[in-house]
């Protein structure tokens, strides 16, 4: 195929598989989580700095 | 053999891969595979100077945080983005180009290049110490130069395995991981074993006197910082192999934040030992093992972290391999290893890397830091999660992310400001802390927090977020009305060059009639064979400059600055244009050649369209002498249906007065259009028949089957198809060989002109639309041009074409509405067909309203039955132009 069609359909695909949610997405509790731990390990440096 | 086809196969699919956005289907990794991918990249050799490095500085405990807390923190961070590589099958490269524009892009790509793969040549530095020390263990003295020998070794071998590609580096990744996790679990306990555990839970740097503890942490903090943030480049192509976001994104932060920070501080727990037992502080783990347990330990160490060493050579080849492909598309993949593994080889050699690594990673650092706060505002403030693909990968039409000459001034204006923030607060080579208070939060965060800032606020001013967002492309029409400028009066000397070095080697002649006296203003119609005819007439007008009329998509192709400086006025084909009239009739006011191809299109088989009287009323409009071009070869020469030029062509033009000034009150208006007909009437085959001009490429029949579509054997339409010198009925077989005199010889002996069988064919559409029975109903896909910017992308759409006219049924990107315009029959004269559009996207015909000119390709469904010289035919019989 050429490489311009190729690439266009290959957009489509993955636009079409992120509507679908065929690559599971990060929830809203997964962010949570994230900003859970980064705030954990920023205690921690700063809890460092008494050592 | 199968077995190097298959590894070349490999290779090219996960290039393939690597540019291009990789479907759901297509996901290799789960969380485990890029887990230990990444882990693979994080563990290195360069772990342990690191461990070791932060020994100098800080007591354990607060190493143990630095190298997993502060590590965590950062990734945490800086890795949120990569769920879009893992989203969209894309890698961070293909995004940067929103961020950077793509020629941004390429340079920000080789800056870090430059200042990450250095690693490398640490990595085959500490390998080629390993195998010296051990062996010296041994007693096995080297020679001199075995040092290089051994360093070059690891480059080569890791070369090879980045040659062979993602399922080699997989399965190297997969044995390699685990093992090395072994081995920092053997050098733990033998670093726990041999000296007292207290000693190393408490350990204490000895500090200079001088030695500020709270500065020492920050450094440390700041090393660790520097660390993760310098591998994002390295990580970038692993998460868009991910079969989530999630794993992606945790793969990364445990990759480095868990596996890397281990390897750390089991380089930390070997120096400390060391130090302990010996008084010096070393990195090497063969030598450590050799030392405090057994030279055993030390070799079977050895062979292991060898292996790590060309693993990790291999890992970074690859991943900076593909990343390079990605950004220079027409680099080959084995080249730009080999390019690498090069560029790390003259390292080996130049022998000083080690010496400077901390110059290496703290530029880096200063680079990454900016780097990786715009990729995270860009994709969660500025951009919100979305990103234009087809602009990112420059699809025609997509320009959103072109910008300023495909820079975009902002981002890399903040980047450089970002890089110069961090030089402002620390100078990482002589060690001298320029501002205290945001050193504490350590030049690399506050670099990111600075630029994070910077780029959201800029992006928050109005005009700024319109140009870094772009929200797609132009829309706006062209302005139809604007007066053209006078063609430059400095291009003209570069205009003529350019004509006379393009036409030199078809060795132009031109014939100049009736021309004595004549100067501007006149108007010139000229006959139209193709792109050569811009090359032809302006050495045919010199000295005189003239103005030209040019459709749209040639102000968009080349740019509508230069296209005004050489004097072409803007229109759409086939259109009622009352402003090009005017403009007409400014040019000739002010004393210029105005410069007219009446066909409105090239020549499909060298032979001349019928004119319209409306040429001959434009004349007598203007009151100017017509002077007409009538040029030969320039068909031959590049042909419509296929343009490879041909070098045999040559070419021949005439330049004749056919109406003077005194003549055009006078005659009629079928007077001067039959005097211009006369004139322009042409046949290029027969041009190339009577002057014996040879023809001989192989291919010189390639593509004539788009004009001559009908065979003439079985009377199918669409049925030709043609290879080579020959053009074949797909159906019966029929077919014909093109002489290198441009005729046609059947099988049978029969010579055929190839302009009697493009008119035969004319003949059968007309009596399909006599008897009504003409209809053509076909998906299509559309793009319109709405101006001398971009394409604008209107989707599939339906065409219609009957004795009414056209009918297009598309989404209106104007209103946002499905919705059907109409043609009538009457309104058009012809229509514009391509046969391979720009030689990329195959057969189209236009049609254009004030606002837009529509490009309509067949859809792979209507393929067959799409054919622009039938459409042609129809279109200029239902139009009146043919009876």
């Amino acid at each position: 195929m050429e490489p311009n069609k190729e690439i266009e359909t290959r957009i489509e695909e993955v636009l079409k598989a992120e509507k679908e949610n065929k690559i599971p997405r990060m929830t809203k509790r997964d962010y949570i989580i994230a900003a859970v731990i980064t705030a954990i390990a920023l205690i921690g440096i700063i809890g460092g700095f008494f050592l | 053999m199968s077995r190097k086809h298959d590894v070349n196969k490999e290779i090219e699919n996960e290039v393939y891969c690597g540019t291009l956005p990789v479907l759901p289907k297509e996901r290799k990794y789960g969380f485990i595979d890029a887990l230990l991918v990444l882990s693979g990249y994080c563990i290195a050799t360069w772990s342990y100077t690191q461990g070791s490095y932060l020994a100098t500085l800080v007591g354990f405990k607060q190493l143990l945080i630095g190298a997993f807390l502060a590590a965590i923190f950062m990734l945490m961070i800086y890795q949120l983005p990569v769920i879009m590589s893992a989203r969209y099958g894309i890698d961070i490269w293909i995004w940067l180009r929103s961020v950077f524009g793509p020629a941004g892009n390429k340079i920000v790509t080789i800056i870090i290049i430059v200042v990450n793969f250095p690693w490398y040549a640490v990595c085959c530095e500490l390998f080629a110490d390993s195998m010296e020390n051990l062996l010296g263990l041994f007693g096995i003295q080297l020679f001199n130069g075995a040092h290089i020998i051994l360093s070059l070794s690891c480059v080569i071998i890791g070369t090879i395995i980045a040659l062979r590609g993602v399922s080699t580096i997989t399965w190297t990744t997969r044995i390699l991981v685990p093992l090395l996790l072994l081995v920092g679990v053997a050098v733990v306990i033998v670093g726990f074993t041999s000296v007292p555990m207290d000693v190393i839970w408490n350990y204490q740097p000895e500090l200079a006197g001088d030695a500020d503890k709270t500065v020492n942490y920050v450094l440390s903090i700041e090393a660790n910082f520097a660390f993760v943030i310098t591998l994002v480049g390295g990580m970038a192509e692993v998460p868009r192999l991910c079969k989530s976001e999630k794993s992606s994104y945790y793969a990364g932060v445990l990759g480095q934040g868990a596996a890397g920070s281990f390897f750390v501080v089991v380089g930390a727990v070997m120096a400390i030992a060391m130090q302990y037992v010996t008084g010096q502080m070393v990195d090497d783990p063969t030598l450590m093992m050799a030392t405090l347990s057994a030279p055993i330990l030390g070799l079977s160490s050895l062979l292991l972290v060898a292996f790590a060493n060309i693993g990790t050579q291999a890992v970074g080849s690859y991943i900076y391999g593909v990343m390079l492909k990605s950004t220079f598309k027409k680099s080959s993949y084995k080249i730009l290893v080999l390019v690498l593994g090069l560029y790390v080889a003259v390292l080996c050699v130049w022998g000083k890397i080690t010496e400077y690594f901390g110059s290496f990673l703290t530029i880096g650092a200063c680079v990454y830091a900016p780097l990786a706060a715009l990729l995270f505002v860009d994709f969660f403030l500025v951009r919100k999660q979305k990103i234009d693909l087809k602009s990112a990968y420059e699809l025609p039409g997509h320009t959103a992310y072109r910008y300023t000459g495909g820079f975009n001034i902002v981002g890399i204006i903040c980047l450089a400001l970002g890089f110069g923030f961090t030089l402002l607060i620390f100078d990482p080579i002589n060690v001298v802390i320029h501002n205290k208070i945001l050193f504490m939060l350590t030049p690399t965060f506050a670099s990111f927090l600075f630029t994070g800032i910077l780029y959201y606020l800029l992006c928050r001013i109005p005009f700024i977020r319109d140009y870094v967002i772009c929200k797609g492309p132009d829309k706006k029409p062209f302005d139809r009305a604007k007066t053209p400028p006078r063609q430059n009066l400095f291009f003209m000397p570069f205009i003529w060059l350019i004509c006379k070095f393009i036409t030199a080697p078809y060795k132009l002649k031109i014939d100049k009639h009736n021309m004595d006296g004549i100067k501007p203003p006149f108007l010139v119609y000229g006959s139209h064979n193709s792109f050569m005819d811009f090359y032809v007439t302006p050495l045919a007008l010199k000295p005189y400059r003239a103005n030209y009329i040019s459709e749209l998509e040639g102000f968009e192709a080349f740019g509508e600055w230069i296209y005004r400086q050489v004097g072409c006025l803007g229109t759409r084909k086939f259109i009622n244009d009352q402003y090009l009239i005017k403009n007409i009739m400014k040019v000739i006011k002010r004393g210029d050649v105005m410069v007219i191809y009446p066909e409105a299109r090239y020549a499909n088989v060298g032979t001349n369209s019928h004119l319209t009287p409306s040429i001959a009323k434009l004349a007598k409009l203007l009151k100017v002498p017509v002077v007409t071009i009538n040029m030969q070869g320039n068909y031959l020469q590049q042909p419509i249906w296929n343009l490879k030029e041909r070098k045999g062509a040559r070419l021949h033009a005439d330049l004749k007065c056919v109406v003077t000034a005194e003549e055009i009150g006078k005659l009629s208006v079928d007077e001067i259009l039959s005097r211009i007909s006369k004139e322009l009437t042409y046949d290029e085959y027969k041009y190339q028949l009577e002057n014996k001009i040879v023809i001989d490429d192989e291919w010189r029949a390639e593509g004539l089957h788009f004009p001559l579509y009908r065979c003439r054997q079985c009377g199918r339409d669409f049925a030709m198809t043609s290879s080579g010198s020959k053009i074949t009925c797909k159906y019966c077989g029929d077919s014909y060989e093109m002489d290198e005199l441009g005729q046609l010889h059947s099988s049978s002996g029969e010579i055929i002109h190839i302009p009697d069988w493009y008119e035969w064919q004319r003949g059968f559409v007309h009596e399909e639309c006599r008897e009504g029975k003409y209809k053509l109903d076909i998906p299509v896909k559309i793009w319109a041009l709405p101006n001398s910017v971009n394409f604008v992308d209107c989707g599939e759409g339906r065409l219609v074409h009957d004795n009414s006219g056209f009918s297009l049924e598309f989404d209106n990107y104007r209103s946002g509405q499905r919705e059907t315009l109409k043609f009538p029959a009457s309104s058009m004269v012809s229509i514009h067909t391509e046969y391979d559009y720009r030689g990329l996207y195959g057969p189209c015909v236009t049609l254009s309203t004030y606002d837009d000119t529509f490009f309509i390709y067949p859809t792979d469904e209507s393929r067959d039955v799409f054919n622009p010289t039938k459409i042609q035919f129809a279109t200029e019989f239902l139009g009146g132009l043919y009876t």
